[in-house]
């Protein structure tokens, strides 16, 4: 059975050569464009792990993570955060939301992959 | 979840997924199946998915049979299952026969 | 979906977010404090700096990373946004435009458009500062931190030799939180096997509590890993790095000296002398470099001493650990060679012998029909054929056998937990780790052993006051060995306890009727009830044992597999409980008899010789299904297959016996004629055999008829246990 991913960012286009690069290795994705839209779609399925933005509209990305892990069926959902070199800050409000593993932007789709694997093998 | 087989065994069924989200509920249903019963017997055919916490329920719910004098046999591993045994080679820990090639 | 659809959206996105980007610049120059309007900027050039990356498009990276940076100061607070840098930042944003029309239109910019990357760059580069310098730099020694190192700091020069081993070692101790955080550490370790090969893995469970206490979602398990890979230190640390912070993480590249090993066990939280025996199991070390390695820490005199230490701890004494070394040296060179070794699917080799067994009916069937032909060619070829079908079978075996050892070790910690739990001090003894034997009979052993275990923790060996009056040290010493014999594998769980008491055994048999007050039984007997259901001798009944649950457990399941249990037992000095394995269960060579139209098999390696029986014997013994035989002076007790397994028709003139011999007891098998060596494939019995005693399973001849296969252990028992008692009787 596949494993299912929720990408959340405010780029369509990010969103797409994300889902392209994890759906050819085997991963269900589901989108979502911001924290509003993701947590909308936290709607009791099995999400395997999420990738989510910090920066976003409506409700960023460490909000919207501090809420998921508030459901019981994404309390213990791995986390992977889209950060810049500068978000030292979010970086720790992160950490304290529950979100361990983070990847830098820019990236490329097979970094993406890589750090993607090693939480959850397709 | 548990019930009563035949003298004495209890026969335990695990379903859907034995990973973080289950464990904690899970080791409340085995502690009393450990205490209550001579024989207990995990059937695993319908774990679709394991973590590490469930690995480290397996074992633990095993050592305390152990320490009990009590038979803990896990049996009908899923594939899931029988993936992550065989990745953390606890095959022979747990000791119980996975191959039923034997009765085609 | 494919990428040229979403570089599409792409072009599209970065139009409508550089619009967003030009409007909100516009309104700035209003309201230049609004963090709501400085976010969107921000969120504009950060976002196409994102998507430009996925699509590798530097020349957009680069140039917008710079115009992001400036806005991150301004978000931060330390930029003010004035007319000029509002102007710049249109300026920009229309360049990020002028970008992406290069993207849209297939090509890399020109000479004129990176021109003005570099100017508008300088321009913006005025805003920063040092605070872009600073922030490379820092990412730079972040990447260069990383996982701990290998610890070269602490031992320098003086590491030793380098190990034999090729693999990676990779020591891993789970923070308590990583599943809590979503992180599995078998999740690693599956990508980790993606970069490589694992060559060995034991899992470390020592740190789990006991089930009543364990906290489920805490994580508890570390793993020592030889892994053989071609990807480099960083790729390696790399595997881990979400979980690094809260994990300890050793990771030792191939060929390491021995100094580093060294570290690495005083530095992780186990015992030193049980991680020793982990790194060697795995194949990091060799039993010679665990040595080396204790010597080379005496003459050294590092700070902590494994085997002092532990001497000095009490926790083993020193002749121990040189025994134990002793011991390693013999140790054969099998596990070095373990740096070529492939994982298998289970199910592939558990497939790959059934299609060998077939090999041998149809070859079997082959050389029948040769030899019915009486071609000589063709028996020649055959009997080459079969010679391979038997090399073939050989290696295809060969890959099922594995070491006892793992299955051994797991005592370790049963015995410390059951010790604690029973208040009493015993150390586990382990040898003849490295026996081979089938996978199967491994998988079906455990249980069995663990009740073998378990009762003599509970029954044989005594309290430390009790050991103590009789004069042996406080400490009792459970051990479990194992070795090879004539086609069996021996599994011995011995203890240097109290042994058995046959008055009391026997007291407690009669009155649990057992065995009748009358009844002679041999020693071997007495003990053997022991696995009689519902038995315990057990004084106090304590809340682990004394409920004789698990005994008639433990024979049945051994019975299951082919095997016998007995026992050796000397009062005040300990017992011995010896099982006997055959070394496969799948294929076996059989040596195939005949009685009337039946045809029996009787596993090879049990067959002493075959002789024929004397008319003076057969007008002795005519038509009894038992009796004794004279052979060269010693009495030996028989079966006549015949009347056991009501076989129609009279018997023929000549009768042949087969003597065969199990556990020391020899019987015959009076049969019609001799068929000659034979290779079986068993199969099991169904339900309609099952019920028949002195069968094993079943065979299918390469004729197409049916062979069955004699349980020779059992009618030796059956013949043995009558032969002692008449013995005794007449005493």
């Amino acid at each position: 059975m596949a494993k299912t991913i929720l990408v959340v960012d405010d780029s369509a286009s990010l969103r797409q050569v994300v889902s392209i690069a994890l759906k050819g290795a085997g991963y269900d994705i589901i989108e979502a464009c911001d924290g509003k839209d993701a947590l909308g779609k936290l709607n009791g399925q099995k999400i395997h792990l999420i990738i989510s933005d910090v920066n976003m509209p409506n409700m960023d990305g460490i909000t919207f993570v501090t809420e998921a892990k508030k459901k019981a069926e994404y309390k213990f959902t791995p986390v992977i955060m889209l950060t810049t070199e500068a978000g030292e800050d979010k970086k720790q409000a992160g950490q304290a939301a529950g979100a361990k593993a983070w990847v830098v932007k820019p990236f490329q789709p097979a970094q993406m992959l890589t750090a993607v694997s090693k939480l959850v093998l397709p | 979840m548990g019930r009563n087989g035949t003298a004495g065994v209890v026969y335990f069924p695990i379903e859907g997924e034995m990973t973080i989200y289950a464990v904690s509920n899970l080791r409340e249903q085995i502690i009393p199946a450990v205490a209550e019963h001579e024989e207990i017997e995990i059937d695993l055919s319908r774990v679709t998915e394991i973590d590490a916490a469930g690995v480290q329920l397996m074992v633990a719910a095993k050592l305390e049979a152990i320490l009990r004098s009590k038979t803990l046999r896990y049996v009908g591993h899923s594939k899931a299952v029988l993936d992550i045994i065989d990745l953390c080679d606890l095959g022979s820990f747990f000791g119980d026969q996975v191959v039923l090639h034997q009765n085609d | 979906m494919n990428l040229d659809e979403a570089l599409k959206t792409f072009i599209i996105e970065s139009g409508e977010l550089l619009e967003q980007m030009e409007a909100a610049l516009l309104r700035i120059e209003q309201d230049p404090d609004d963090p709501d309007i400085i976010n969107d900027i921000f969120r504009a050039a950060h976002t196409i700096k994102g998507s430009a990356g996925l699509f590798g498009l530097d020349y957009i990276v680069s140039f917008t990373h710079v115009a992001e940076s400036v806005l991150d100061r301004v978000r931060s607070g330390e930029l003010h946004i004035d007319g000029d840098l509002a102007a710049l930042l249109l300026e920009s944003a229309d360049h990020i435009g002028t970008l992406v029309g290069h993207t849209a239109k297939g090509e890399e910019p020109n000479t004129e458009s990176a021109d003005l990357s570099i100017a508008i760059m300088e321009r913006l580069g005025a805003y920063l500062g040092n605070k872009e310098k600073k922030t490379e730099g820092k990412k730079g020694e972040e990447k260069k931190a990383g996982v701990p190192a290998e610890l070269d700091h602490k031992i320098g020069k003086e590491g030793g030799s380098a190990v034999e081993s090729d693999n990676w070692h990779i020591s891993l101790r789970f923070g308590k939180d990583v599943l809590r955080n979503g992180m599995d550490p078998l999740s690693f370790i599956r990508y980790l096997a993606t970069l490589g090969r694992i060559v060995h893995i034991v899992t470390l469970i020592d740190s789990i509590p006991p089930l009543k206490e364990m906290d489920a979602e805490t994580c508890y398990l570390g793993f020592e890993i030889a892994f053989n890979s071609a990807a480099d230190k960083s790729t390696i640390e790399g595997v881990f790095e979400f979980v690094r912070d809260d994990c300890q993480i050793r990771i030792l590249p191939p060929n390491s000296k021995i100094g580093e090993y060294l570290a690495l066990i005083q530095d992780l939280p186990e015992e030193d002398m049980r991680l020793g025996e982990i790194l060697v199991l795995c194949g990091t070390l060799t039993q010679c470099e665990l040595e080396k390695m204790l010597q080379q820490q005496q003459e050294s005199g590092a700070p902590v001493k494994i085997g002092e230490a532990l001497v000095e701890q009490h926790i083993v004494q020193a002749p121990v650990v040189e025994a134990a070394l002793q011991k390693q040296k013999q140790v054969k060179e099998t596990k070095t060679s373990e740096s070529s070794l492939i994982r298998v699917d289970a199910a592939k080799l558990d497939q790959l012998i059934n299609l060998v067994g077939e090999l041998i009916i149809a070859g079997a069937g082959a050389s029948l029909a040769a030899l019915r032909s009486g071609q000589a060619d063709l028996i020649e070829s055959t009997a080459t054929l079969s010679r391979m079908v038997e090399e073939v079978r050989d290696s295809a075996l060969s890959l099922r056998m594995v070491q006892i050892g793992a299955t051994f070790n797991k005592f370790q910690r049963v015995v410390r937990d059951v010790s604690k739990e029973l208040g009493k001090d015993i150390r586990l003894e382990i040898s003849g780790a490295e026996t081979e034997l089938d996978k199967t009979v491994v998988e079906k052993i455990g249980d069995p052993l663990t009740h073998l275990v378990r009762n003599s923790m509970d029954h044989g060996i005594e309290s430390a006051e009790v050991r103590l009056a009789r004069g042996k040290p406080a400490q009792g010493t459970l051990k479990l060995n194992a070795y090879h014999d004539s086609g069996s594998i021996v599994i011995e769980v011995s203890d240097d306890g109290g042994g058995l008491n046959k008055d009391k055994i026997l007291a407690k048999a009669i009155e649990r009727g057992l065995v009748k007050p009358e009844q002679q039984l041999s020693d071997a007997e007495i003990y053997n009830l022991i696995f009689e259901a519902g038995f315990s001798t057990a004084d106090a009944v304590s809340n682990l044992s004394g409920r004789g649950v698990g005994m008639d457990v433990v024979r049945r399941n051994i019975q299951a597999l082919r095997g016998t249990v007995d026992i050796e037992s000397e009062m005040g000095k300990g017992a011995t409980m010896r099982i006997r394995l055959p070394l496969t269960l799948a294929i076996i060579d059989g040596f195939l008899v005949g009685v009337g139209n039946a045809a029996y098999v009787v596993p090879l390696d049990m067959v002493l010789e075959c002789i024929e029986m004397s008319d003076a014997e057969r007008n002795a013994t005519a038509n009894a299904e038992r009796g004794y035989l004279n052979l060269r002076g010693e009495v030996l007790p028989y079966l006549r297959l015949r009347d056991m397994f009501e076989v129609e028709g009279t018997p023929p003139r000549r009768e042949n016996v087969v003597v065969v011999q199990y556990a020391g007891q020899k019987a015959g098998l009076v049969v019609d004629k001799l068929m000659g060596e034979f290779q079986t494939v068993i199969k099991p019995l169904g339900k309609v055999f099952g019920g028949v005693r002195g069968i094993g399973g079943f065979t299918i001849l390469g004729s197409g008829e049916v062979a069955l296969i004699l349980d020779v252990q059992r009618l030796v028992h059956q013949l043995g246990n009558r032969e002692q008692k008449m013995i005794t009787a007449g005493q």
